[in-house]
């Protein structure tokens, strides 16, 4: 066979794949989007009701303003929280080291455990009465004793953030140190050679170098924490209240618990249309490199 | 200097490890010994005896996840391997656009893929069963192992296949002959990291499966119970899902950081 021919059959089983399991269930969802289907009253789908979703969605509902508010201020800790520890933790084990080949050793463990995992564990550890970080907490700061973590609205989320950083921040420091691994040492030591303090070599050649895995650090774990839904099932259920409800989770229960298939679906396509911007923006820094 | 760097570490190590060390104390902890945060008490064995008996019965969930978790390697690798092959090695139109097609569905929310399954799922009679998992796993996996794949096969160099071409072997003699076996640890990692994926998955199975088809990661919420939450059990649940991925995942350590951004950081 020639290759002309074959170059596109060779990807017909994955693109088969793709379009099935990803392609078909967005354009499904995006359609269903504009119709009026509870399953409630309906098995099958109901009528089209134009952009009626999206209106309420946008001006007449409190829990998705909450869930949006929620996942903004999830995003927003988190992602900080994960470069700078991320960038810190990488910085120190840059050097050679007994305990820094230690800690690289096991940098890879935290990612290797199911989320859902991760979510119930924390639960447990932030519980009341024999949560062992609860203790620890109190130990460590006495004005922390008695906190019920998990009962109040802003600490849960904290507690979120925790549970999330704690699997992440190893993971991300890995991707951190091997951009580091492949800058060259020529500009730091020409830099130190000419009298900048360690400060100013980090500040003025290490991070420039470094922005674009940063970039993508950055944009990855905004992905990923925009996505988030495992730990809120696990860990705090959405609560206490609705203080820790993010719009995946929001999805989840207007489609699973109140069967609205159709406002399920304009949510999940609000989500949808922010992931797309970020998929835009890093396709842009991932393929502008020359091997790509 | 030296030693505020020696005490942060430190710091970190136990960030990392205690919640690992505290869940797998836990596990061999009787119920009563829970409560007093105690560090010294006497191990048992009954957590794990519990959970693999009757009404918890975790072989079956502990069978269901490798079941899932290996159809949807088994299906997603080898369709992998051939689109990564046909992106490394021929120039075609539209490349660009089909590699972004191929990086944006990484960034496509699981929980809008799972709405129209789940309503085709139950009209068709296949909500909890293994093949629901495998088809919606699917849609997390093939993208990650293409990406993955073309990135171990452009470190490849085209020339024994050349040279095998101008002998008269056919194109898929080549790719099968000659171009597996020299990437060959790039598909094993691959298959690992995709393992690991579908292994950890949990939205999927929370909203597809209820009893015969239910995966580890969604098998340890059972243990909150009306009568309170088991965590003696769901520890010693959370050590049968985590051991052989921090296995797995520490064979292929040095490829994990590729696989998850696609080869931008090597």
């Amino acid at each position: 066979m020639r290759d002309r021919t074959l170059k596109y059959l060779l990807l017909v089983p994955a693109a088969v794949l793709v379009l099935g399991t990803t392609l078909w269930p967005l354009a499904v969802s995006f359609t269903t989007s504009f119709r009026d289907w509870r399953l409630t009253r309906s098995v099958t789908p109901g009528p089209f009701i134009g952009f009626e979703h999206y209106i309420t969605a946008a001006t007449d509902d409190p829990e998705f303003l909450n869930a949006l508010t929620v996942t903004a201020t999830f995003v927003l800790i988190d992602v900080t929280l994960t470069l700078v520890c991320a960038l810190g933790l990488a910085l120190l084990l840059r050097r050679a080291g007994v305990l820094q080949s230690l800690t690289r050793a096991v940098l890879i463990l935290p990612f290797a455990v199911s989320p859902a995992l991760v979510g119930i564990s924390f639960r447990f550890m932030f519980n009341a009465e024999m949560g062992v970080f609860t203790w620890l907490a109190g130990a460590v700061f006495p004005p922390l004793q008695g906190v019920v973590w998990l009962g109040d609205r802003s600490a849960a989320l904290l507690v979120l953030v925790f549970s999330d950083a704690w699997r992440w921040v190893p993971y991300m420091t890995l991707v951190v140190l091997g951009g580091l691994a492949a800058l060259p040492r020529e500009p730091e030591e020409a830099a130190r050679m000419d009298g900048a303090r360690e400060w100013q070599v980090l500040r003025d050649v290490t991070l420039p170098a470094l922005l674009p895995v940063l970039a993508i650090v950055g944009i990855l774990k905004t992905v990923f924490a925009l996505k988030m839904f495992d730990q809120v099932v696990t860990l705090t259920g959405g609560g206490p209240g609705s203080s820790t409800v993010t719009l995946a989770y929001l999805v989840y229960s207007i489609a699973f618990r109140w069967y609205d298939m159709g406002y399920a679906s304009a949510v999940a396509w609000i989500l949808t249309a922010m992931l797309m911007g970020l998929a835009v923006w890093y396709t842009r820094l991932v393929l502008r490199k020359p091997d790509a | 200097m030296r030693a505020v760097r020696t005490a942060l570490l430190l710091a970190v190590l136990f960030l990392i490890l205690f919640p690992i060390a505290w869940m797998a104390l836990t596990a061999f902890k009787r119920p009563v010994d829970l409560l007093g945060l105690s560090l010294f008490f006497t191990p048992t064995l009954d957590n794990f005896r519990t959970i693999f008996s009757h009404p918890w019965n975790i072989g079956r969930t502990l069978w269901n996840s490798t079941v899932v978790a290996a159809l949807t390697v088994l299906i997603a690798i080898p369709a992998a391997t051939l689109a990564a092959y046909s992106f490394s090695r021929f120039e075609m139109r539209f490349k660009t656009g089909l590699f972004f097609l191929i990086l944006a569905t990484q960034f496509v929310p699981a929980v809008v893929v799972v709405l129209p399954f789940y309503l085709l799922f139950r009209d068709l009679g296949l909500l909890d069963t293994h093949w629901a998992l495998v088809i919606v796993n699917l849609a997390i996996v093939t993208p990650f192992a293409v990406w993955m794949l073309k990135g171990f096969l452009d470190a490849v160099p085209a020339e024994s296949e050349e040279a095998a071409l101008v002998d008269g072997a056919t194109r898929l003699r080549v790719i099968i002959d000659i171009v597996v076996p020299m990437v060959w640890p790039g598909v094993v990692v691959t298959t690992v990291f995709c393992f690991v994926l579908t292994w950890n998955e949990f939205l999927f199975a929370l909203i597809l499966t209820r009893d015969d088809a239910v995966t580890l990661p969604v098998g340890i919420t059972r243990f909150r119970t009306e009568r309170g939450d088991l965590w003696e059990l769901i520890a010693a649940a959370g050590i049968l899902i985590s051991i052989p991925m921090f296995f797995l995942s520490s064979i292929i350590q040095r490829h994990f950081v590729t696989g998850m951004t696609g080869g931008a950081v090597k």
